[in-house]
């Protein structure tokens, strides 16, 4: 359960969040969009533990958050610099095991597991540079499992790949948030993924961020490509936001 | 690095470009536009290199001249990666010490062998302790960028796992410095070479710096010549070594 | 702020290596104190001697790094030009590169005997190398679409080589020349030191083994602070020159 109350962040003069609050109960997936430069990457890290608020406060379980915490997970928008480019994919998915201090005769086996989880399962002696953006992507989530999260930070996690790799990713990860029943907190400024794989959607208004709408999205689960993207439902919500965000094109 | 060309036919004509060069050096030398007694052709070098290997003296020699460099690149090496390591970390002692090692690197390491000598004599510590001080620089310098510049994105791959500081240097910090690391032990190795030599003229007192600057002095320009042949040797094996180490240690950079 | 952190360990140390000198009053033949020093430097600039001797190795290096530099740009062009001489080359000229130039000097000796002919033919043969293979990169880092075009002008090759390809290739030679320069001026003082009686390498020597420490590190101050003003001013140069050159830090060893 993750609770901002009265979030606010400055950069030096800039107020770049403004009086930001929400809940996010356990096990829910919520997806943030807005336009560029909104702050919801900000945002972001600033409930990982990463940036320190101004005012406000961020916190789980009742416990303020003070700095990055094991069991939330970060998932980098840049996932050739989030991995150990010296290290197989299995090395890269040990270092979080290693962290936690996960004994070596435990390790192999969830390190197999996990990567086999991420269809990576044929790759655990291969390095980064041999591998595409989405495995790579693939073995950035791998990783962050192996943190055994609770909650899950995804910073446009599949803005940089192709749409059909993104397509498969998504309906992986929804797979994997119902079965690990993990909070999820997706920033992406892909409006369709946001209804697609989200419970709620917070808009996010610039300059300074702050909290426009919260929509929820009465759609059923599982979630299908073809089937959900037709639905009334979706399309409603989707020229809900189309229009939210007309607003800042201007 | 420029590597060789690996296809078999450029092997054969760089062999055959190699020996074509040999035998230029042997017609120049006949031709006394240089007087062939300081300026002898590889048969007379070879003959020269030989008889040293017979007599002891050139092994020898070699030997020592390699131990003395082998203990300076080794202590800079320790010295530069560990001093480089905490200075590359520590943003604090970056903002205080970085400046002031930037300011002595362009001093040619040579011009402390004075005060060297003034310090230690004219004795192997002397050299070994020239060429630790000369090949310090670059590793030192080129740890600090290493481990000043690890990826913001590992560091919060750090944080965000909880890793300790000592599992933060040993896991993420200094693989990542690796390249420049080793770049900068491949400058010092050259470096080493150098005041190795210099160390040796000065001193006069064994290794293969000795042997060739003696050797000019009763214009035996032949044993000179082996000398310099050797030298160059250890140069070329020495620098392909660590390259191989280095090309196995940076296996996983992009082909 | 930034430039006081830089100074204040460096000056403190000065501070305190003068003080225990004073506080203590050490006599030594081998180190100084840094007031003694600076003294030391003033005098040998004022009478001369500091001067003549840099003078020396200014003209012996220069020369060397003339000679050299032609020579290296002459021939990284040719390998440029017709990669198939660089490849068949490459074996001989890894073979020669690693020999350090402070080897050839009993050779020099001998054919030159000491003085500047010596000197010039070593930092010569120092400078030759790094600057033949910067010079080949420089060539070959020419965008291909000039030379397609001075091909398609029907350029003779003379025209081609010196209207387009090394105006094209300047900024990159200008960044092996300011390597050069440091290693000549690096070379040109280590050959003094071992060997050639003349310059500032010699007068290094003559104060260390004459016990005048105060003289000996006064010269080593004023050849670094040589190799800082001749970096600096080529980096100015540089920067004036080509102005829109990026990535040209004078941190490229």
């Amino acid at each position: 359960m993750i609770e901002v109350r009265n979030l606010s962040l400055d950069f030096g003069p800039t107020r770049v969040l403004e009086d930001i609050s929400f809940d996010i109960p356990a096990g829910e997936f919520v997806c943030v969009v807005g336009p560029s430069g909104c702050g919801k990457t900000t945002l972001m890290r600033v409930i990982g533990g990463l940036l320190k608020r101004s005012a406000g406060t961020v916190a789980r379980h009742g416990e303020t958050v003070k700095g990055p915490a094991r069991d939330i997970a970060i998932v980098f928008q840049d996932y050739a610099n989030a991995l150990l480019p010296w290290r197989t994919a299995e090395g890269n998915v040990s270092l979080a095991l290693e962290a936690a201090g996960v004994a070596k005769s435990e390790r192999q086996a969830r390190i197999h597991d996990l990567l086999r989880r991420v269809g990576l399962g044929n790759h655990a002696n291969h390095y980064p540079s041999e591998m595409s953006g989405g495995m790579q992507q693939r073995l950035q989530i791998a990783r962050c499992l192996a943190q055994d999260p609770a909650v899950l930070l995804m910073d446009e996690p599949f803005g940089a790949l192709d749409a059909m790799t993104r397509q498969r990713l998504q309906d992986e990860l929804l797979a994997l948030a119902a079965d690990t029943g993990v909070t999820v907190f997706f920033v992406t400024h892909d409006l369709e993924e946001a209804i697609y794989l989200a419970d709620r959607v917070i808009a996010l208004a610039p300059n300074p961020g702050r909290v426009q709408d919260i929509f929820d999205v009465d759609l059923p689960r599982p979630r299908d490509q073809l089937a959900t993207r037709e639905m009334p439902e979706f399309l409603k919500l989707r020229r809900a936001l189309f229009e939210f965000m007309q607003a800042f094109e201007a | 690095m420029t590597r060789i060309p690996s296809s078999g036919l450029w092997i054969l004509v760089n062999i055959a470009v190699l020996l074509a060069a040999i035998g230029g050096w042997a017609l120049f030398s006949r031709s006394g536009i240089v007087p062939p007694a300081f300026f002898p052709g590889p048969g007379k070098t070879w003959d020269a290199i030989i008889k040293g290997i017979e007599n002891g003296s050139l092994v020898a020699e070699t030997g020592e001249t390699l131990l003395k460099m082998a203990y300076g690149w080794v202590l800079a090496s320790l010295v530069g990666v560990a001093l480089g390591a905490v200075i590359g970390i520590s943003p604090w002692a970056r903002a205080y010490v970085a400046p002031m090692l930037e300011a002595i690197r362009p001093l040619p390491a040579s011009a402390v062998a004075p005060v060297a000598i003034v310090l230690l004599g004219l004795t192997d510590t002397m050299i070994v302790a020239l060429i630790a001080f000369g090949a310090v620089w670059p590793m030192l310098l080129t740890t600090v960028h290493g481990f000043a510049n690890v990826h913001v994105r590992l560091g919060e791959v750090n944080r965000a796992l909880g890793l300790s500081r000592l599992d933060y240097v040993r896991k993420i910090a200094l693989p990542s410095a690796m390249p420049d690391i080793l770049a900068g032990m491949r400058l010092g190795l050259t470096i080493a070479l150098i005041l190795t030599v210099v160390g040796e003229m000065i001193t006069v007192q064994g290794g293969l710096g000795s042997r060739i600057l003696l050797a000019s002095r009763r214009f035996g320009a032949a044993d000179i010549f082996a000398g310099v042949v050797l030298l160059g040797l250890i140069g070329f094996l020495t620098n392909a070594l660590l390259g191989l180490i280095e090309r196995r240690v940076l296996r996983w950079k992009k082909r | 702020m930034k430039s006081i952190r830089a100074f204040a360990i460096p000056v403190a140390l000065i501070v305190i290596w003068e003080a225990i000198f004073r506080f203590r009053d050490v006599q030594s033949d081998t180190l100084s104190t840094p007031s003694r020093i600076v003294v030391a430097l003033v005098q040998g600039l004022g009478d001369g001697s500091m001067l003549t001797a840099t003078g020396d190795t200014l003209a012996a290096g220069g020369l060397g790094l003339l000679l050299g530099s032609v020579l290296g740009v002459v021939v990284g062009t040719l390998f440029g030009l017709v990669p198939v001489v660089s490849r068949g080359l490459r074996l001989t000229f890894e073979l020669l590169r690693p020999i350090p130039a402070i080897a050839i000097v009993p050779v020099a000796i001998l054919i030159f005997g000491f003085g500047y002919a010596m000197e010039t033919a070593i930092v010569a043969f120092a400078c030759f190398f790094p600057v033949t293979i910067l010079a080949e990169a420089a060539i070959r880092q020419v965008p291909p679409r000039l030379s397609e075009v001075s091909r398609a002008l029907q350029m003779p090759l003379a025209a081609r080589l010196f209207k387009i390809l090394l105006p094209a290739a300047l900024p990159r030679l200008f960044v092996a020349l300011r390597l050069a320069v440091g290693i000549a001026l690096i070379v040109a003082v280590t050959v003094e030191i071992a060997a050639n009686p003349m310059g500032l390498g010699q007068r290094l020597m003559l104060a260390g083994s004459s016990l005048r420490p105060a003289d000996m590190f006064a010269t080593l101050i004023w050849v670094g602070l040589l190799g800082w003003v001749l970096n600096l001013g080529l980096v100015k140069a540089q920067h004036v020159l080509f102005p829109r050159m990026a990535g040209s830090s004078d941190a490229a060893t």
